[in-house]
């Protein structure tokens, strides 16, 4: 009860322990009386005897129960009233720790969402994520084929379920506007894999997996909800998907997903387990759950073994083995978050300096503000409060502000988050789990009260036992402070700028990366050119020469509409798309043990006048020409090919047989194209093999039917959008118009990555750099109002300006120099973390270094020029009556 | 010459305290002034630590205190035992008994 009394019934606890103390003093007094001593004689020496009032009230305040929470409060109290006191410094503080901790929390909770949370499926670390490598190929990570993935399924012991998928997209036709899809096909046991059941209706059965069974979908929940209006009688019903009509089973509950594929139909991957010739047609990915008390090293040594014994199960064609076609897992979240974790991690790693940067300034800021408080706190101690309870005093403080700072930092970290996010949706993969939740609120708070507790700390350094004496004697003669003082507001500031520089040239270094990247050669003409996808699906468009009647009528349409001068057609959009590595023999070319095997990274099929409508030089021979479509098989080849396979050798005239199926004939090369990138703008460019889409349909019956148009273009694509979508749905309103954009776009989505990470880097690096320049004009002008006395002795005795401005310069460049040879040489001892996301540029670039270096130096001293501009205007009899 | 007050042994305050009051309510004073008598003027007690040893008592719940009139007639706080008090004060008593033959014992042993 009397803890509760001394917490609520403050006021009268107090006003009660006074009386009685007062009482005490009163009774002695009288005593003294008694013995016979003068009433004013006996109340001096009962005071005496008693001691201050205030340190018997101090000491019995320590003792109390509740007192630690009690004087808290009190210091919480007095500390937002002494905040409210001066509304410029909280705001400045809390402002700056805002920044900081917002930056903070942002990054967090991006880290949070992509890498830390576990995928959204039971035990999800279970999954481990399974694909082929071949070494010799350079494909360190790629598909595994059916006939493997039955193989693997059967043998396998560590794992308790294996299912195999691909991704694609379909054309889903239902209401008035056909959409384009994103699909899964997997096997029936995925959804054992992943543990989740639909929210209504069921999943596919291994029997309604088999190739020829009736076609059957499973739906997403935001699919049910977009197309069909969350129907609750959905499930058995049909929709229409690629022109074939598919029963629904049922639908997955939200946020249902695979490999953030973002996929919205589920299908059956129907493969033939009878069928085990097509050992080399590699195309699926397997996701495993690993059986109960299996690790994933059992796996994996499980794994090892099954590559040294393939061989038996498969005693002829291909098989995997332990060295030029192995099998590898991982877990599947690493497979999902991928290369991003890296780049996340510098950014926390960036603003992290950020806020220690924020804390340093911050804490120059208390210490200043302690410097006009020392007598206050000598007051205080002189008073009998303890030093411990002056130092919580400070803690409290800054805990006051950093818990705003948090509030603040915690609205920035929101709004940015959904503004960034909005702007680059494809920059990282979950970004939908990005979110403020609990785990991020807690590491803000966390990180809210360590800073509060580190620059609450900072002006308890310089307030040592011998600070508090001393300064009641310095109140009265002030001479220039403590050298003590000023060497560690100086060392913050040192330490400050040293961070600034570390983050500006990071953020130097990746703006260039992202530069070189923009200013890489595709290889094709970006400008002026616009392209959107096609999907003629199989049950509309069964014949391969109607395929290419379509695309054709297409082409032919749309370069009638004014602004649209030339119109052709690819398979693959580059500079991004998957490798297909197909075997390819070449007449004459037998690989010895060191030669490339005769395999082609990208097979493209393109359609007449590809090349020009692209802008893709032909270097060598010619490109397709109309005849070609009933002429004689002919390819052509990029310069990587022919360097590879026909080193200094005449490419032209030369034979290869590709594998486009049964009964592929030879084709003769008749041109050499210029590298185009097909694997992102910083790969280089893999072997290319062209084919001409009018030919192949005729020679093979081949024709892909899944074929990105584009247009060459005079008119912004605003402008051409309607004829576009007409001309399109003149040739068949079911046909929906896949991503319809600049080559421009396409080129600046594959860098979404790179501009988003540069662009994060870039604002903390202008936020560090104007925290640091408000750092050392903090420190500076402190420097001169300190030393005003001295200046005007100084002016006095004839100092000119110049000297004065020299004074003051000496000091800013003096500590801007020490930060910056810091700063350099920490960037060059991170240099290392930060090489694998640079392109062309070196980690210890000269030119960035220099560049960096300048700004700061020209920021420091922009910092001093108001602090020097009051120094020159130091009037020197004002400044020595000053005291 | 008056006796040089002693240092009070951590631990014996309280006691002294509680013995103090065991003969009848007190006020602050009038607590350091019994302790003085009881102890032939061995032990002084200043407001110090009077006070805070008074205040954490009553908080143990040892003590209980109201306001009342001194002899000349000024405004007191008095502090009288509790029931709880008294069992500490027995409790404080024997321990003292014990630590005291100890001791005592200790400095005979040769």
């Amino acid at each position: 009860m009397s803890f509760l009394r001394n917490l609520f019934a403050k006021g009268a606890v107090e006003r009660d322990l006074d009386q009685e103390v007062r009482s005490y003093v009163d009774l002695l007094t009288e005593e003294k009386i008694k013995a016979g001593m003068s009433p004013d004689d006996a109340r001096r020496a009962a005071r005496l005897e008693a001691g201050s009032v205030e340190h018997i009230k101090e000491q019995v305040r320590d003792v109390r129960k509740g007192s630690l929470l009690d004087s808290g409060l009190q210091d919480f109290r007095y500390g937002i009233r002494l905040l409210r006191r001066s509304p410029g410094f909280t705001m400045l503080a809390v402002l700056t720790i805002g920044l900081g901790i917002g930056a903070n929390s942002a990054i967090f909770s991006v880290i949070n969402g992509v890498v830390r949370k576990p995928l959204a499926y039971p035990d999800a670390d279970r999954l481990m994520f399974i694909t082929s490598q071949f070494p010799t190929l350079n494909f360190s990570k790629f598909w595994i084929s059916p006939p493997e993935y039955f193989d693997f399924s059967e043998h396998t012991r560590a794992f308790s379920h294996v299912a195999a998928y691909t991704t694609g997209a379909m054309n889903l036709s239902e209401g008035d506007r056909p959409e384009r899809v994103n699909t899964a096909y997997v096997t029936a046991s995925m959804f054992d894999v992943l543990g989740v059941r639909p929210q209504r209706g069921s999943v596919f059965t291994a029997d309604q997996d088999q190739p020829g069974a009736p076609p059957v979908v499973v739906l997403s929940h935001e699919i049910w909800q977009r197309a069909f209006g969350g129907d609750p009688s959905i499930v058995g019903k049909a929709v229409q998907t690629n022109g074939l009509s598919r029963t629904v089973l049922g639908v997955m509950p939200p946020g249902f997903d695979l490999h953030d594929s973002k996929s919205q139909l589920w299908v059956p991957l129907g493969l033939n387990p009878a069928n085990r010739q097509n050992r080399g047609s590699h195309y699926i990915y397997l996701v495993g759950r690993l059986s109960a008390g299996m690790s994933a090293a059992q796996a994996n040594a499980e794994m090892q073994g099954m590559l040294r014994q393939w061989r038996e199960w498969v005693p002829q064609g291909h098989a995997p083995n332990d060295s030029t076609h192995r099998v590898q897992m991982a877990p599947l979240r690493d497979e999902v978050v991928g290369n991003v974790r890296k780049a996340l991690w510098v950014l926390q790693g960036a603003v992290a300096l950020v806020l220690l940067i924020a804390c340093a300034n911050v804490a120059n800021l208390l210490l200043a503000r302690a410097e006009s408080r020392h007598k206050e706190f000598a007051v205080r101690t002189a008073l009998g409060a303890g030093r411990t309870r002056i130092l919580r005093q400070f803690m409290t403080e800054g805990t006051v502000i950093s818990l705003l700072g948090a509030a603040l930092g915690l609205a920035l970290a929101f709004w940015g988050l959904k503004a960034l996010l909005a702007a680059n949706p494809e920059s990282v993969p979950r970004a939908s789990e990005i979110t403020l939740d609990p785990v991020v609120l807690a590491f803000t708070i966390g990180v809210a009260l360590l800073t509060g507790l580190v620059f609450g700390l900072a002006p308890l350094l310089h307030m040592g036992e011998q600070a508090v004496s001393l300064s009641i004697k310095e109140g009265g003669v002030r001479a220039t402070s403590g050298a003590g003082r000023n060497r560690m507001r100086r060392g913050l500031v040192v330490a400050e700028i040293a961070l600034a520089v570390m983050l500006v040239i990071g953020a130097g270094l990746l703006i260039k990366t992202f530069r070189n990247l923009t200013s890489v050669d595709a290889g094709f003409d970006a400008e002026n050119r616009v392209t959107f996808g096609l999907v003629l699906p199989q049950a509309s468009y069964p014949d391969s020469q109607r395929v290419v009647q379509v695309i054709t009528d297409l082409s032919r349409r749309l370069e009638a509409v004014p602004g649209i001068e030339r119109v052709s057609a690819m398979q693959g959009l580059p500079p991004m798309r998957p490798v297909n590595a197909n075997d390819t023999n070449f007449e004459g070319y037998a690989p010895g043990p060191g030669d490339p095997p005769a395999n082609v990274d990208y097979y493209q099929t393109v359609s007449l006048g590809y090349f020009d409508t692209m802008g893709i030089d032909i270097i060598a021979g010619r490109g397709f020409e109309a005849g070609d479509a009933i002429g004689g098989p002919v390819v052509v080849i990029n310069e990587a090919l022919a360097k590879r396979f026909y080193k200094d050798k005449d490419p032209l005239g030369r034979r290869l047989n590709p594998f486009l199926g049964p009964n592929t004939p030879m084709f003769t090369i008749v041109g050499v194209a210029r590298d185009v990138k097909q694997g992102g703008l910083e790969a280089p460019a893999g072997t290319e093999l062209y084919f001409n889409f009018e030919q192949t349909a005729r020679l093979v019956g081949f024709a892909p039917r899944q074929m990105n148009l584009v247009l060459e273009v005079s008119r912004p694509l605003s402008s051409l959008m309607p004829a576009i979508r007409q001309a399109v749905s003149a040739i068949d309103p079911g046909l929906p118009i896949v991503q319809l954009r600049t080559m421009e776009d396409v080129v600046g989505a594959s860098l979404a990555r790179q501009r988003f990470l540069s662009l994060l880097l870039a604002i903390f690096a202008v936020v560090a750099l104007l925290l640091a320049a408000i750092g050392t004009y903090g420190v500076l002008s402190y420097m001169v109002s300190e030393r005003q006395r001295e200046i005007g002795i100084r002016m006095a005795l004839g100092a000119g300006n110049g000297r004065v401005v020299g004074l003051v310069l000496r000091q800013g460049i003096g500590i801007a120099g020490v930060g910056i040879v810091l700063g350099v040489a920490g960037a060059l001892a991170l240099s290392r973390i930060t090489q694998s996301l640079l392109f062309g540029v070196d980690p210890a670039d000269p030119a960035t270094f220099a560049v960096v270096v300048a700004v700061i130096a020209l920021v420091a001293t922009a910092a001093c020029l108001i602090p020097m501009r009051r120094a020159t205007r130091v009037d020197p009899l004002t400044a020595i009556r000053a005291d | 010459m008056p006796p040089q007050p002693a240092n009070l042994l951590q631990g014996t305050l309280d006691l002294l305290i509680l013995k103090a009051l065991a003969l009848g309510e007190l006020h602050g004073l009038g607590v350091s002034r019994r302790v003085e008598q009881i102890t032939r003027g061995t032990f002084n007690v200043k407001p110090g630590s009077l006070f805070p040893a008074l205040h954490r008592m009553e908080d143990a719940g040892w003590l209980a205190s109201a306001w009342g009139a001194s002899e000349n007639n000024r405004k007191a706080k008095y502090y009288r035992l509790t029931a709880k008090g008294r069992r500490q004060l027995e409790a404080e008593i024997g321990q003292w008994k014990r630590i005291a033959i100890a001791i005592t014992f200790a400095l005979q042993a040769t």
